[in-house]
């Protein structure tokens, strides 16, 4: 340790421009603490921070650099943390000398750019908090935009509910979702855009909170969060004041009981935030008092606790990656749930996908889970009613609808002279794309007849060593064809779990994955560029490690 | 597998004549709306003839129509009458004549008049192409017919009394070739209409596929069966329908170039679509059968190495080998 202290204070005493002003010395956690001065202009004017580095150093500590310059008059310039740390990300690197080099120099940049330049950046700025715990538990509320706009002083009701609680590190957290907005007379003002699996709740499992929109921010220096309820006196109007005596006063029964407080502001034109805290009836952080004959409300001299609050709108839900707007915005049909029809699902679902239905007749067992989306603890039953609740766990932006399973017999199979063709082909245009994972060649054979605008219909042979996806208008000739005459498809070596009457294939969630992931991306790909998505088969090669070929007809 | 077998059998499943009493239905309807166009017209129309595919002997009994040309006087509507009238005046007369027992609508240049379906279930179609000689008794000697665009058409405007053309010059345009290459070109025109119909909607339509294909016969040495001369003809499109400077004159009217039917978009798509196939069945001869598929109602039973043979025909509990899995 003490070589490494030496050798640290050796480094920055050789570096340009920066002056050693304590020395280094380790502390009681066994950081080496010291303080120096980087001169930044030909005056040799220079601004001091205290130099914290962590024994981790020059590793990195979990996804936070171990090295920390502070100094807390510089909270009001861009990218400064609460302690007046500054905030830099750097590049790595396991040697001592590189990774100070590297690091103080990204401190010289910051100075030139945020205190010298006083850059602004265009992207917004969180407001700089740190969420506690509200009774010994963390508490989160989760909303989504809605197009309603508020105006400053608004103020009212939300309904929410609570989602899962889980463990954060290592304390309880209590996930709720914002479910709407009303009025301060409590009349819904609009639905947040979460599909309707997480607003048609059973009242029971509905709370109500309470919000007050004061437009600029609730901060101090530019993106500190205010954290005395005093300082929140000015930004609410009086009317607010009056509103929590008298709800409070009409609730004596709730007495104690918890009820949060959305405070929401503008980050920009278009968007809004939130934050929330905790507060209880009985002990609202108000009072009033008598000026000029008037009774006035206001805030007591107490802490605000913010808790977190999380904004997952869908831009932000699927900020990382999504599919093109040509499959995320499609109304999609899923013609059959299994094996691959289970993950066309849920990979559309991780894309983006609004509405999917989805159409199976079958019951989900044990053994289908290995190579499926469908998990081992919800037991025997329907595969569509596993997956609608798999996909709406996944997304809240998706609508999943189950379609009547008569489809894959009575709809398609017997009644099917013209008119009855002529109304299925209508109901089925309806549908931007259609999914047929059924691998049912009669189906396959009547859908083909219909001249869909868009169905993808989707199989692979025996141990996945190809996938045959039609594309075309009329799928059924050319998909027979590659299974009669032109691939391999060894059906000796079929798997009979119980019996001959129903062997199934072989392959594994790996094998089948990998293809239907592939044939997804180049379906995406294709549509994306609005070209023409042709019948295409992707072959697989394992005689020499894995290969795969798509190839286009 | 032999391509050129599969071919010709393609062909065979295809002509018209193997749909006889559909054919006859149409032949006599088609008889039926020329007398009529003559009884109503009297001397202001000259004798209605077939112009289509039948007329080329390029017809295929999947999806067939029958084309008719309408050719009038030059004052059968007036001295200053226009082509508007014109079409709309054949219009409403075939629309009186047959509004209860067909569907009659308009279209790009033509009438067309969907009969409903018969007992058999049977559905004729005829389309009427109304023209108009150029100047007044010049018709028997130039052939030339003034024709009204309806819907737009390609790069031609809906409205449009421009389109000039000779449809006998584009009747000729096959007939007029040696009786041997005649015969292939007319092959590999079916085969390219085979392929057209397993499309959703092909931008390239009936009479582009004529044209190239002829001009292919002009360009290229095509020789050998029936594949290699079809080869050498996708391999011609692949290659050609996206150069700048390909051309596709009509030949009822050489100002008339078919190339502008297609968007460059359509054009490489075209060229994509020949690439393909072609790569395809080097691949695998067999994929010639979705390419150019039979027609299933007419293919003769044929001893298949798939048929009888136990593997993988659904015996015990073996799969057929067409059980697909997902």
């Amino acid at each position: 340790m003490e070589d490494k202290l030496q050798k640290i204070q050796s480094i920055i005493s050789d570096f340009e421009k920066v002056l050693i002003e304590e020395p280094f010395a380790v502390d009681h956690e066994a950081n080496a603490v010291g303080k120096v001065n980087v001169i930044y202009n030909d005056k040799n004017d220079s601004l001091s921070f205290t130099v914290k580095i962590r024994p981790e150093y020059p590793f990195k500590i979990l996804n936070t650099e171990a090295i920390t310059f502070i100094n807390s008059e510089l909270l009001k310039y861009g990218h400064v943390m609460g302690d007046g740390s500054i905030c830099i990300h750097t590049s790595h690197s396991f040697d001592l000398k590189k990774k100070l080099e590297i690091d103080f120099a990204s401190l010289k940049r910051w100075i030139q750019r945020y205190f010298v330049n006083k850059e602004k950046d265009e992207h917004y700025e969180h407001i700089i908090m740190q969420p506690v715990k509200y009774n010994e538990q963390h508490y989160s509320f989760i909303f989504s935009e809605i197009e309603h706009e508020f105006r400053r002083d608004d103020f009212g009701f939300f309904d929410y509910a609570e989602i899962h609680s889980g463990v954060f590190y290592d304390t309880k957290i209590n996930n709720q979702i914002v479910i709407n907005f009303k009025d301060k007379h409590n009349k819904l003002i609009e639905t947040s855009k979460w599909s309707s699996a997480y607003t048609n709740l059973s009242p029971a499992n509905i709370r109500f909170g309470l919000y007050i929109f004061i437009e600029q921010p609730p901060v101090i220096q530019h993106r500190f969060i205010i954290s005395n309820w005093r300082d929140l006196q000015d930004k609410v109007p009086g009317e607010f004041f009056t509103f929590l005596y008298g709800l409070q006063r009409n609730n004596q029964k709730l007495k104690e009981v918890p009820i949060p407080l959305m405070v929401g502001y503008k980050i920009s034109e278009m968007e809004i935030h939130w934050q929330t805290t905790m507060l209880q009836f009985g002990n609202f952080p108000i009072g009033h008092e008598k000026i000029n004959q008037k009774w006035v409300g206001f805030f007591t001299d107490t802490k605000i606790d913010w808790i977190m609050t999380k904004n997952s709108s869908y831009d932000y839900f699927f900020g990382r990656g999504k599919f093109n707007n040509e499959i995320s915005n499609a109304k999609v049909l899923i013609i059959g749930t299994g094996a691959i029809g289970s993950m066309v699902a849920t990979t559309l679902v991780r894309g983006g996908c609004k509405s999917i239905d989805i159409l199976d007749f079958d019951i989900k067992e044990p053994e289908n889970v290995c190579r499926s989306e469908y998990a081992f603890s919800n037991g025997i039953t329907n595969k569509v009613d596993e997956l609608k609740e798999i996909l709406s766990s996944i997304s809240p932006f998706v609508e999943i609808r189950i379609m009547d399973s008569k489809f894959f017999h009575l709809h398609t199979k017997i009644f099917n002279n013209a008119q009855d063709l002529k109304s299925l082909k209508k109901g089925l245009n309806e549908y931007d794309l259609i999914f047929d994972c059924s691998t049912d060649n009669d189906l396959m054979y009547i859908l083909s007849q219909l001249s869909l605008n868009k169905m993808i219909t989707l199989s692979i042979t025996n141990n996945a060593r190809a996938l045959v996806c039609g594309a075309q208008s009329n799928p059924y000739f050319w998909v027979m064809n590659q299974y009669e005459n032109v691939l391999q498809n060894e059906i000796e070596d079929v798997y009979n779990p119980t019996g001959c009457w129903s062997p199934t294939f072989k392959a594994s969630y790996n094998d089948i994955s990998v293809l239907i992931q592939y044939a997804l991306k180049h379906i995406n790909v294709k549509l994306g560029q609005r070209k023409e998505l042709r019948n295409f088969v992707i072959e697989t090669d394992e005689t020499n490690g894995f290969h795969s070929k798509l190839v286009e007809f | 597998m032999n391509k050129t077998t599969h071919l010709d059998s393609v062909i065979k499943t295809h002509q018209i004549s193997k749909e006889e009493s559909l054919l006859s239905k149409h032949k006599e309807k088609n008889t039926e709306v020329k007398e009529a166009l003559q009884k109503n017209y009297g001397e202001r129309i000259y004798s209605p003839f077939n112009s289509g595919s039948y007329a080329k002997n390029t017809a295929m009994n999947l999806k067939f129509d029958f084309d008719m040309v309408a050719p009038f006087k030059r004052n059968a509507f007036g001295s200053n009458g226009t082509l508007k009238e014109m079409y709309e005046d054949v219009f409403d007369f075939l629309y009186e004549k047959y509004k209860d027992v067909a569907e009659v609508r308009k279209q790009k240049v033509s009438i067309g008049i969907e009969f409903h379906a018969d007992e058999d279930g049977d559905i004729v179609k005829i389309d009427v192409v109304p023209g108009r000689e150029l100047s007044q008794d010049k018709y028997n000697e130039t052939e030339d017919l003034n024709l009204y665009v309806y819907n737009k058409y390609g790069v031609i405007e809906a409205g449009s009394e421009r389109i000039k053309t000779n449809v006998k010059a584009q009747i000729n345009n096959i007939k007029d070739r040696a009786e041997k290459e005649k015969d292939s070109i007319r092959k590999i025109i079916r085969l390219l209409k085979v392929w057209k119909n397993t499309k959703l909607s092909s931008p390239a339509k009936s009479f582009f596929l004529e044209l190239i294909t002829i001009k292919a016969f002009d360009n290229k040495d095509i020789s050998g069966n029936l594949w290699d001369k079809l080869e050498t003809v996708l391999e011609y499109i692949r290659d050609e329908v996206t150069k700048d400077a390909f051309t596709l004159k009509d030949p009822g009217n050489s100002n008339n170039d078919l190339i502008d039917t297609l968007t460059s978009f359509d054009r490489q798509n075209l060229s994509d679509d020949m690439k393909l196939i072609l790569e395809r069945i080097e691949d695998n001869d067999k994929n010639i059968k979705t390419y150019f598929p039979e027609n299933q109602k007419f293919v003769e039973e044929e001893e298949d190495d798939n048929k009888y043979d136990n593997k993988g025909s659904g015996f015990y509990s073996t799969p057929p080998k067409t059980e697909r899995f997902g």
